[in-house]
């Protein structure tokens, strides 16, 4: 029998807080997306159309210039309908900037077996998803409501304190339907690259969800002659969810709440997809 | 009860597949090797005393912290998985300063014991490089760093001298004992026989995913009644030496060594047949050596499992 002196001692000095520990996965992995020049480059061109709602709310408030060059003073109105517009085009640039960069931040992991190695750690499964999705969450937020308020804060500036105390619900209107869809984006993304394990399939994966999605609900829709088949068009739902929230109808043919509940079943559907599959050893049958 | 990796009535069931069933088991401190053929379920008592797959029943303590506390169990416990797998594009210092952020050390506290770990591995040349540039070894070894580097008391080594050069597998071989012998537990599992029975303190044998001998070599090789001790004297008259003792009922086999100098004899009853040796000592025959022949790994391992998948 071996004779040990005991002189293990164990670490001893301060630890970070555990809450904060799914940062360190948010600064490589975002350091890492940003190491595409493609990537770059479109995170850039997602602020034009936000640069292109700044011109329009100056020139709302510059009557005389507007009268000079003869446009009608009435033509630009910043209201809901505005900001409506502005979360559209913004969403559809978040889908694209997720369809990029979202699949390569689970599957790599995944597909090279690295699991096992974020597991041995004080690190729990939750705090990987959470870490990974804050990647998304974070570039999403950049460019959907953080310009949205801006321009919400720059309006209330030029229209006054009146106007900033009525609309105020456009900027809560703004930032939640963002935070929804940033949510269904991620866990879309996340779930789809954490199931096929591949960076590209999972990409062409989720233009699919989106596309065929959409394409097969018509079919749905006009073979059947129902309207269940929006149900599978998951930027109807979330455009019916917008409405709802920046008070614009449109006539959709399902009502919000309709709308709320099958996206709540999306978010769910890819949570336990996640949820079975970020694991550090998965059972092959 | 705070000491030692305890497995009570553990059992691990993938679906159908068994992983090891009805493990009990108790390891103490110092350096324990796992040994057995491929699938026995060597990967899945390592993953299930780490945490990373959970019993389907029974429990498991790692210093009296269940193991899917996952907070308080890493911080005692490095593991070092068989895979070769990292994330892309890091160099090696990277890799290991990351996952030391991970486990809540400040960042200047992860560079400074990232540096410390990598120097144990003598890896500190390579340590800007891209893993993915890395050799064999290399990888073998940052593997380890990674699993040192926090200076666990508890060290879960899937094959950690795989793809090691004879250079390395001493270096590491060293760092696994001064672990011991600081007190820390350090778990090893690997096919190679001879390295096992050097290093280990006490072996754990599994097959087909039971646990089929536990404990320091001696006492199981003790504990199989089935296969006689088998013995190796070296002296200079072996032949009269095997004439006087097959006049005890305890003998069953003696052969002569190639040499003409030595004699290797299988007894039923070792304790008998030492006390024996001692009158036989005076009658004028010169001993020079006695040396149990079958007290090692490689002999426990052939009699419990079979020969198959033997490294020697």
């Amino acid at each position: 029998m071996a004779v040990y002196r005991r002189s293990y001692k164990p670490y001893s000095g301060t630890l970070t807080a555990p809450w904060s520990r799914f940062f360190v996965l948010f600064r490589y992995s975002r350091r890492d997306l940003f190491r595409s020049k493609l990537q770059t480059g479109f995170f850039v061109a997602c602020f034009f159309y936000p640069i292109v709602c700044l011109v329009m709310i100056y020139l709302a408030h510059s009557a005389s210039f507007l009268a000079k060059i003869g446009i009608p003073a009435e033509l630009i109105s910043i209201d809901n309908m505005f900001f409506f517009h502005f979360m559209n085009v913004q969403g559809v640039l978040a889908f694209l900037m997720t369809a990029f960069a979202g699949p390569g931040l689970i599957s790599p992991d995944l597909a090279n077996g690295a699991l096992p190695l974020y597991f041995c750690r004080p690190f729990s499964r939750a705090e990987y998803v959470l870490g990974k999705s804050s990647v998304l969450g974070i570039l999403l937020s950049e460019i959907t409501w953080v310009p949205g308020v801006v321009l919400f804060i720059i309006q209330a500036s030029f229209a006054g304190a009146h106007w900033a105390w009525d609309n105020l619900w456009i900027a809560g209107s703004l930032i939640l339907a963002s935070l929804i869809w940033i949510a269904i984006l991620s866990m879309l993304a996340m779930a789809l690259s954490a199931w096929v394990k591949w960076r590209i399939v999972a990409g062409a994966l989720l233009l699919a969800v989106m596309f065929f999605g959409a394409g097969f609900g018509q079919a749905v829709n006009v073979v059947l002659r129902t309207e269940t088949g929006y149900f599978f068009n998951l930027a109807y739902l979330m455009a019916a969810v917008w409405e709802g929230l920046f008070r614009v109808d449109l006539g959709r043919a399902i009502s919000v709440g309709q709308a709320w509940i099958a996206l709540l079943v999306y978010c769910f559907f890819c949570l336990w997809l996640l949820m079975r599959k970020v694991r550090a050893y998965e059972v092959i049958r | 009860m705070n000491d030692g990796i305890i497995f009570e009535d553990v059992s691990k069931f993938y679906g159908e597949i068994l992983g090891v069933n009805r493990v009990n088991l108790s390891i103490p401190s110092g350096i324990t090797g796992l040994v057995g053929p491929n699938g026995s379920g060597k990967t899945t008592l390592m993953n299930l005393m780490t945490g990373l797959v959970r019993p389907s029943r029974g429990r498991i303590q790692v210093l009296g912290i269940a193991t899917d506390d996952s907070e308080n169990l890493f911080r005692l416990v490095g593991y070092s998985t068989q895979f070769d797998a990292f994330p892309k594009g890091l160099t090696g210092f990277q890799f290991i300063y990351s996952y030391l952020c991970l486990t809540g050390t400040s960042q200047q506290e992860a560079e400074r014991t990232a540096w410390q770990a990598i120097e144990r591995v003598n890896l500190t040349d390579a340590a800007s490089r891209k893993i993915a540039a890395y050799s064999k070894g290399m990888r073998q070894r940052i593997r380890l760093a990674q699993a040192l580097a926090h200076n666990p008391k508890v060290l879960v080594l899937d094959e950690p001298l795989n793809g090691l050069d004879p250079l390395a597998r001493s270096e590491m071989i060293a760092l696994f004992r001064a672990s011991a012998a600081a007190g820390c537990y350090v778990i090893i599992s690997s096919h190679i026989l001879h390295e096992v029975d050097v290093i280990s303190d006490q072996v754990i044998l599994l097959s087909n995913g039971y646990v089929v001998a536990e404990g320091q070599i001696q006492s199981v090789r003790n504990e199989i009644q089935e296969h006689p001790t088998q013995i190796l004297i070296r002296c200079d008259r072996p032949r009269d030496l095997a004439a006087k003792l097959f006049q005890s009922e305890y003998m069953i086999e003696a052969s002569i060594h190639n040499d003409g100098r030595g004699l290797l004899l299988k007894t039923r009853d070792a304790d008998r047949f030492y006390l024996a040796m001692n009158q036989l000592a005076l009658d004028g025959i010169q001993i020079e050596s006695i040396a149990p022949a079958d007290d090692d790994v490689l002999s426990v391992y052939e009699y419990l499992i079979g020969n198959e998948e033997v490294v020697r």
